[in-house]
């Protein structure tokens, strides 16, 4: 093989088995041991978030309805979803894994990774395997003893992270050059990480059938497959080369939220909207930003996709001001609708822009600062629009899956 | 569906403080109604906000059902707010 990366393997990827539904058979004991689904809501058109492993072998899986899930499997648990109980195992997690290294990254709330490249020499010096092992044992210690998780270790993140899903649950693999095409054998395209059917269809178009023939593709063959200089970098990174250790600046920030009833009128559905667009506002003020484009896209029954956007010339980050831009755009939605969510993108610093942010919105954003200050102190919504009142217990605070930046 | 019912009951609780890394531990709460409850485990305890409020959670079990008691930590009161015993 050429050009690997034979460098010793300091990546650590962890991983925790099917998170929601573990944290909630560790906090009730009789849930253990039981097929349990968890939802963001306890109605028969709720979407399972995630399942136990129990469940899972009956076939239930993420994305699917709870009254088809528990056709599917008698006895299955229904949970709602519990962020608070969630954030705090994500920060016990972090907590464990920076004790080893202060090059912590997490991916989303369940899962994470460790670079040993800037750990001190005394953890560098020992062997990572003892080393998730032990990782594996301080969540059962120090959370609790339903709890496992995955453990993988490479010499990059893609490696590390393939790695940690070889053997689930609780399992920890090490994937290098010496093993990596026995490993790869045995596996399918889409059972590489960032390889979904898209870009299947993409290496297909170029001879790749198999995870054995990316590997042994050259770079100008990944190039025309990828049609840009992403083929270069999948060249790289499946040989053990970082290439994804990038950090991003926040480009967007949204809420979307299911629908609970199909019979809402518009002004119910823009009651949740409203929420919605507030929720938004704190989070935008919160990192310090204003936005310039606001979008609305909701998902239609039967199915199906409805947009629209605008972009404002002056910055905005009040609720009022999001509020209004929705409201907008909602009359030109149609009547059936099943999802809706809001997303305000084209960020900037509130602070480089608060000359034009004042000239457009003074008074909103000093209500802003006190709405946002009364709320941090007494709790979150204590103060918002008199239009929202009584939807605080429908549309709960999610946990956003992908992003940690708002936990 | 499991039987899960949401409470709001002011309870009486012992709890030893230890050392190590959960050192709070609700040991047996007695309800508005007399009933005496022993925990035998705690499945997890954390703490969550109330504003600028600290509430401590602790989901328990006394192996007969799952509990969750809530200690605010300003007021120094505990409260008994869920209770799930039947998972069919």
């Amino acid at each position: 093989m050429s050009e690997f990366n034979v460098a010793q393997p300091l990546v650590m990827h962890i991983d925790l088995n099917s998170c929601f539904a573990t944290i909630e058979q560790q906090s009730r004991p009789k849930l253990r041991g039981r097929p349990v689904a968890v939802v963001n809501r306890r109605a028969d058109n709720a979407t399972i978030v995630t399942a136990s492993y129990e469940a899972k072998a009956y076939g239930v899986a993420t994305g699917m309805l709870a009254s088809a899930a528990k056709r599917l499997v008698p006895g299955l648990v229904v949970v709602e979803t519990d962020p608070p109980k969630y954030r705090y195992v994500y920060r016990r997690l972090l907590r464990v894994m920076r004790d080893y290294s202060a090059s912590v990254a997490m991916k989303s709330i369940d899962e994470g990774v460790i670079d040993f490249a800037a750990a001190p020499g005394d953890i560098q010096d020992r062997d990572l395997a003892s080393i998730g092992h032990e990782i594996k044992q301080r969540l059962r210690d120090e959370i609790g003893v339903w709890m496992r998780c995955n453990v993988g270790i490479g010499t990059n993140r893609f490696l590390a992270k393939m790695a940690a899903a070889l053997h689930k649950p609780d399992g920890l693999d090490i994937l290098t050059s010496h093993n990596i095409r026995e490993i790869f054998a045995g596996l399918k395209l889409q059972d590489l990480t960032g390889i979904a059917a898209r870009n299947e269809h993409r290496l297909n178009a170029v001879g790749i059938y198999t995870p054995l023939d990316m590997l042994d593709a050259d770079v100008m063959t990944l190039r025309l497959a990828f049609r840009s200089v992403h083929g270069e970098y999948w060249y790289r990174r499946l040989r053990g080369w970082e290439v994804d250790d990038a950090v991003h600046d926040l480009q967007s920030c949204g809420r979307q939220y299911v629908l609970d009833s199909r019979s809402l009128s518009r002004q119910e559905i823009m009651k949740r909207l409203h929420v919605l667009a507030e929720d938004v506002g704190s989070k935008l003020r919160g990192e310090g930003k204003s936005a310039r484009g606001i979008s609305l896209r909701f998902i239609l029954y039967p199915r199906g996709i409805w947009q629209a956007h605008y972009l404002s010339p002056l910055p905005f980050s009040s609720n009022l001001a999001i509020w209004r831009m929705a409201e907008q755009l909602f009359r030109g939605a149609p009547d059936n609708i099943r999802l809706i969510s809001i997303t305000c993108y084209h960020l900037a610093d509130a602070d480089a822009l608060s000359q034009l942010d004042l000239f457009s919105d003074d008074l909103d954003t000093r209500l802003m600062a006190a709405v946002d200050s009364v709320n941090r102190r007494y709790g979150a919504r204590v103060l918002h629009s008199a239009s929202t009142l009584s939807l605080d217990e429908i549309v709960k605070t999610k946990i956003p899956f992908g992003s940690t930046r708002y936990l | 569906m499991n039987d899960e019912v949401q409470l709001d009951e002011r309870v009486q609780v012992i709890c030893t403080f230890g050392s190590g890394v959960n050192p709070c531990r609700p040991v047996r709460f007695r309800r508005p109604n007399g009933q005496e409850v022993t925990v035998t485990e705690i499945g997890l305890g954390y703490p969550t906000l109330a504003g600028r409020r600290m509430v401590h959670v602790f989901d328990v079990t006394d192996g007969a059902s799952d509990y969750r008691l809530e200690f605010d930590s300003e007021r120094l009161t505990w409260r008994l707010t869920r209770q799930a015993d039947r998972y069919e």
